[in-house]
């Protein structure tokens, strides 16, 4: 952990108009829970599918993706990584450092904002809002972990990134019921299993299965993230 | 012409081609950056791939037309069923076309040559355009070809295939637009790629999540409307008003009449209008 380097990531991340990105899917998700409730549909299936549907699978992802790449991408992108690397920083302190930053920026904009919706349509009820908001914590602290390592081996991280969360996690994971243990989404629904106790809600994915999964994708991401810094070369743009 | 110094060289004499032709040679070099051609291979994979995944339900729909004589899909459904495959290709290629320019900042260096601004601008947003048409009119043509050569029993439905080839053009046009207005905002390619895909999947995943919850509450004529969100429901909605096709989203029904043909004009005015004034500020840096 290097403070001076969470500094500059913090600032390249929420400067200006790219804190716009991070605000918007959460802004969005609140928006909908205040829609539901005026509505009326404030019960708890509805919350469910809310949270599984939106929170879960399309606001996490992205979030992910954006904090997870975005803190490192960049900085790859234009070059000025070389001023980081050049200092005498340890690489894997520089990969664990980023990690540090998504994996907040991920709790901030997508865990809280998760536990909000569903406080507004349900309250505590069934512990529905905490369950869902610790799901999407470790599942988001997983995706960044992931998406940092996808920012430092390819260029095309972004979109690689959505094909994995739309392609893989959504299309192939509603088809082939075993693609569903290997998806990041569902170890987190697993977790959120076991605190809330609603009947509308089952995890598919065994509790010994996610969570060493969890685990393990999370520290292997993080740490090839550093050996892979610390052979780096820059390629030219193209 | 407006040329910047004339240091002494021996003048050139030769035909001039005008700004016409100035305009078509960035749109052609921009229509080649999109699909990576004259770049490295590298640059080539993604939109390739995503072609050849568009490709794919044509092979299979040509396939079983030819083996179990059935079609697998219609042609006015193509572009909603692959709408995820056409939205990163929008994602992915857009900021291609305008990030580097921006990035480097190069736009003064164009302005100092005959082209103007809105020739710049209307030369990108013509090549995206061109390359989202091509992504889904090309796999059209080729399943119609398919379609006339196993002559299942019948007329061919010929009329479909023009209506969605045209629908095809209405939504590269609305897709090239919106997907260029957002990349432009940022000059980081990343950056662009997420907002164009973030903005995509809330209009998707929002959709279905407002027409219940307004569904299930009884305002049926309201929660129409929320199908109106995603664009290519949205040009799906101008095309079932014009064309009489199926509705090609999971339940409901759209709200019929000349609105969503306005709405898909008002939202390409507005993102032109977000174009030009990112670009008029962009021209004097």
């Amino acid at each position: 952990m290097n403070t001076v380097v969470a500094g500059i990531t913090y600032r390249a991340l929420l400067g200006r108009r790219r804190v716009v990105l991070l605000l918007l899917l959460p802004l969005a998700l609140i928006a909908l829970a205040l829609m539901f409730s005026f509505f009326g549909g404030e019960d708890q299936r509805t919350t469910v599918d809310l949270m599984r549907g939106f929170a879960l699978s399309t606001l996490l992802p992205l979030l992910g993706l954006i904090a997870g790449t975005g803190v490192i991408a960049p900085e790859i992108d234009d070059g000025t990584i070389i001023h980081l690397m050049s200092k005498p920083i340890s690489r894997p302190v520089i990969a664990r450092t980023k990690f540090v930053v998504a994996a907040s920026l991920v709790a901030v904009f997508a865990a809280v904002p998760t536990y909000l919706a569903a406080w507004i349509l349900v309250g505590s009820e069934d512990g529905i809002a905490s369950g869902f908001a610790v799901g999407t914590l470790v599942a988001g602290i997983a995706y960044a972990a992931v998406f940092l390592l996808l920012g430092v081996v390819t260029r095309h991280a972004v979109t690689i990134g959505i094909i994995y969360a739309l392609v893989w996690e959504a299309l192939v994971g509603s088809l082939v019921p075993g693609a569903r243990r290997f998806s990041i989404q569902q170890w987190g629904q697993t977790v959120a299993d076991q605190i809330t106790t609603s009947p509308f809600f089952e995890a598919e994915v065994s509790l010994g299965f996610a969570v060493p999964a969890l685990i393990i994708v999370t520290l292997a991401a993080v740490f090839l993230t550093g050996r892979r810094l610390r052979s780096y070369s820059l390629t030219g743009d193209e | 012409m407006s040329e910047i110094y004339d240091i002494g060289y021996r003048h050139y004499d030769g035909p001039r081609l005008g700004r016409a032709h100035t305009t078509l040679a960035l749109g052609v070099h921009s229509l080649r950056g999109v699909f990576g051609l004259g770049r490295p291979a590298r640059s080539k994979i993604m939109p390739f791939s995503l072609a050849a995944v568009m490709m794919f339900p044509v092979v299979v729909s040509i396939a079983m037309m030819a083996l179990v004589q059935q079609r697998l899909g219609d042609y006015s459904g193509y572009a909603v069923v692959m709408q995820a495959v056409i939205a990163i290709f929008l994602a992915s290629q857009s900021p291609t076309v305008v990030a580097p320019d921006l990035r480097h900042r190069v736009l003064p260096l164009y302005l100092s040559r005959p082209v103007t601004i809105a020739e710049y601008v209307g030369a990108k947003v013509a090549a995206m355009t061109v390359a989202m048409f091509l992504l889904v009119a090309v796999p059209l043509t080729v399943m119609f070809i398919g379609d006339l050569l196993v002559d299942l029993p019948g007329p061919p439905p010929t009329g479909e295939y023009l209506g969605a080839v045209a629908m095809a053009a209405v939504l590269s046009v609305l897709l090239s637009t919106i997907g260029l207005a957002l990349a432009a905002l940022t000059p980081r390619r990343g950056l662009g790629v997420a907002s164009v895909i973030t903005v995509y999947l809330l209009s998707t995943g929002a959709a279905p999540m407002i027409f219940a919850a307004l569904y299930s509450t009884g305002h049926d004529a309201a929660a129409a409307w929320a199908w109106l969100i995603n664009p290519f429901w949205l040009v799906d909605a101008v095309q079932a008003g014009l064309f009489g096709t199926t509705q090609h989203i999971p339940e409901g029904s759209y709200p019929g009449g000349p609105v969503p043909a306005l709405i898909v004009l008002a939202l390409i005015a507005a993102a032109v209008a977000v174009l030009a004034a990112r670009y008029r500020k962009a021209a004097a840096q």
